[in-house]
């Protein structure tokens, strides 16, 4: 099957390449559709603590792309109380079969850290956002405080 | 003709009658005689597919590029071979860079891993693969054949056929027709992939619209994108040719569209008129409207009155037939907001209600419609007459409801029209047209063979007044 066998090469690369920002990563040895692993982000507010998010990959992978959810909850403007999140690269009519999962994953890393208020899912954080930052920011740093998940030690 | 006349002289014939015909020709212009004019043409796919192709060949042929690009090019600009001409002449390269036809930058020699033998793997799929097995578009983006099948696949299932892209990550190189189709396995994918590239091509073209007649495969040209009738031949639906919808003259289709999300939000407020009872304002019996004509004659006290203002009929003769006309109240500006609030929705009302009742009267007089032909039948029977003598009724009630139906449409454009001059005339126009129609209207429910002359006389006028009025407010 295409999508196990890029799926277990895909997972190979990410682990061997040691990435920081995106670690700890969890695979079922029965399920290879469905990764969990842990965002640490470097920009404030969020570099106050670690997410954990879900990435579920269809059966038609790599032909249709995977889907992201945050198990974590994140005061984030481009991530909504379900912790849905809108990337463009994983979008049906954006998607490519050649895109691989650490450019997936690359691009969540830089929409976390650099939210985008022109394409909010939460419109009331994107308008804190831009018209008041430092309230955003004050918001944001005492919620990751509360309910993120704790950064690993390296 | 008598002898006499024969022996005027053939150059004196020809004089006279050549004058007249040379200013004839200067009015052959259909429009200027028919404002609602409008060429189209009613094709089948097989000869939207042959208009199609010779836009293709001819492209293909004048700048040298396969048929598959030359079609590719064209659904990206529009079918305007011109611009895609000089557009080549001038820079070849921007013009298939922006046709997402050659990617921004000339390819790298292998994006995917070389392995010892020559031998490369597919990036999508990781198996490996050989030239015989695997292609490229101009990108140079290696796939293997499987890929790109199982790739195009997904895409044409989602609906894409004309916009499917290379799958090389950030690729945006378009997959043409004559790739595409080699590497589609199954009949049904082919099929699908051919239909929604069809109606990709006739969507970008700009002289092609598709009927929106229920399940009819219809094509309609036309030289101009206008709000104009057009009528299908295959299933006989009318429709706007620039909206897609009802046509709708005199008002636009901004308008139209405006108006009728209007009244699909104002629904409730509009539903208590739509009884279709009312009080004779004279004995005040209950009275069912049906037909079609809103000059009405009680059944029981026989007064005359107007079904949508419930005047008196007397007051609707056609020098000062107002009834279409709202009267706006004139000191509006200085009371309350209440009092503007219940004026606006009066004022709506006042249009909804003409707006609606003419759509009534159009249902009811194709009653009348099935009425009259049995008193034809009746009346052929009893030997008053041949079929051939009361062809004339027939010809008076679809008059009646082109008429009527332009009549409905004249509600919402004047809802929207500003007050002034030329609101005035047009509710003056559409007063005339409204008048002149209710009573062909009732003269068509009461026509005996004696009516013919009167009968015609008014067809005459109640066209001449519709068309007055489309020429006056013609619209794109």
């Amino acid at each position: 099957m295409a999508a196990t066998r890029r799926l277990q090469k895909e997972l190979a690369d990410i682990r061997r390449s040691g990435i920081k920002s995106f670690r700890d990563i969890q695979v079922d040895e029965s399920n290879i559709l469905t990764w969990q692993g842990l965002i640490v982000p470097e920009n404030p507010p969020y570099n106050k603590g670690a997410f954990r998010i879900e990435v579920n990959f269809p059966a038609e992978y790599p032909f249709k792309p995977p889907k992201i959810n945050f198990k974590t909850k994140i005061y984030h403007p481009n991530v909504d109380e379900k912790g849905q999140v809108c990337l463009p690269i994983i979008s049906a009519e954006n998607w490519k079969p050649a895109t691989k999962t650490d450019q997936v994953i690359e691009a969540l890393i830089n929409l976390v850290n650099e939210p985008e208020p022109e394409h909010p899912l939460r419109a009331d954080l994107a308008e804190d956002y831009t018209k008041d930052r430092k309230k955003f920011m004050k918001n944001a740093e005492e919620f990751t405080k509360k309910n993120s998940e704790k950064r690993p030690a390296d | 003709m008598s002898d006499e006349e024969m022996e005027y002289s053939d150059d004196d014939f020809d004089a006279y009658y050549e004058e007249e015909f040379d200013r004839d020709v200067d009015h052959v212009d259909p429009q200027k005689n028919d404002p609602e004019y409008f060429h189209v043409a009613c094709l089948t796919d097989t000869e939207v597919e042959r208009l199609l192709n010779e836009s293709v060949e001819q492209l293909s042929n004048s700048i040298q590029v396969t048929p598959s690009l030359a079609k590719l090019l064209l659904h990206m600009h529009g079918w305007n071979q011109m611009e895609i001409v000089a557009g080549y002449r001038q820079d070849c390269n921007r013009l298939l860079t922006t046709a997402h036809i050659k990617p921004p930058t000339p390819p790298q020699p292998s994006t995917s891993a070389q392995q010892g033998d020559g031998e490369t793997t597919c990036p999508v799929c990781l198996a490996p693969m050989s030239p015989d097995n695997s292609s490229h578009l101009s990108c140079g983006h290696m796939f293997c054949k499987d890929c790109w099948s199982k790739h195009f696949e997904v895409q044409i299932v989602h609906g894409a056929s004309t916009g499917i892209e290379c799958m090389g990550s950030n690729c945006q190189v378009l997959a043409p027709e004559d790739f595409v189709l080699p590497l589609l396995k199954l009949p049904r994918l082919r099929e699908k992939y051919q239909q929604y590239a069809f109606s990709d091509y006739v969507r970008s073209h700009p002289q092609l619209r598709f009927c929106p007649g229920p399940n009819c495969n219809i094509v309609v040209q036309a030289k101009e994108c206008r709000a104009k009738r057009v009528n299908c031949t295959a299933c006989k639906s009318q429709f706007c040719y620039r909206c897609g919808n009802d046509y709708h003259a005199p008002t636009d289709c901004e308008t139209m569209k405006r108006w009728l999300t209007k009244c699909a939000d104002d629904s409730e407020t509009a539903n208590y008129i739509s009884a279709h009872t009312k009080d004779c304002p004279k004995c005040h019996i209950c009275i069912e409207k049906n037909g079609g004509c809103n000059h009405m004659q009680c059944c029981n006290c026989k007064h005359d009155f107007c079904w949508m203002c419930l005047g008196c009929w007397k007051t609707h003769g056609s020098e000062y037939y107002e009834c279409s006309r709202y009267k706006e109240n004139p000191n509006i500006a200085h009371e309350s907001a209440h009092a503007q609030a219940r004026e606006a929705l009066k004022k709506y009302l006042h249009y909804y209600e003409r707006w609606e009742n003419h759509s009534k009267s159009l249902k009811l007089e194709e009653e009348t419609l099935a009425k009259i032909r049995e008193r034809i039948q009746e009346k052929v029977m009893a030997g008053t007459g041949t079929w051939i003598d009361w062809q004339y009724l027939l010809d008076a009630a679809a008059l009646l409801a082109r008429c009527r139906y332009t009549l409905q449409n004249t509600y919402p454009f004047a809802y929207y029209l500003e007050s002034g001059p030329r609101k005035d005339l047009f509710e003056y126009q559409q007063a005339q047209l409204e008048a002149e129609i209710e009573n062909l209207s009732w003269k068509i429910e009461r026509a005996e063979m004696t009516d013919r002359g009167d009968l015609e006389n008014q067809m005459d006028i109640v066209e001449k007044r519709r068309t007055t009025l489309l020429t006056d407010f013609q619209q794109g």
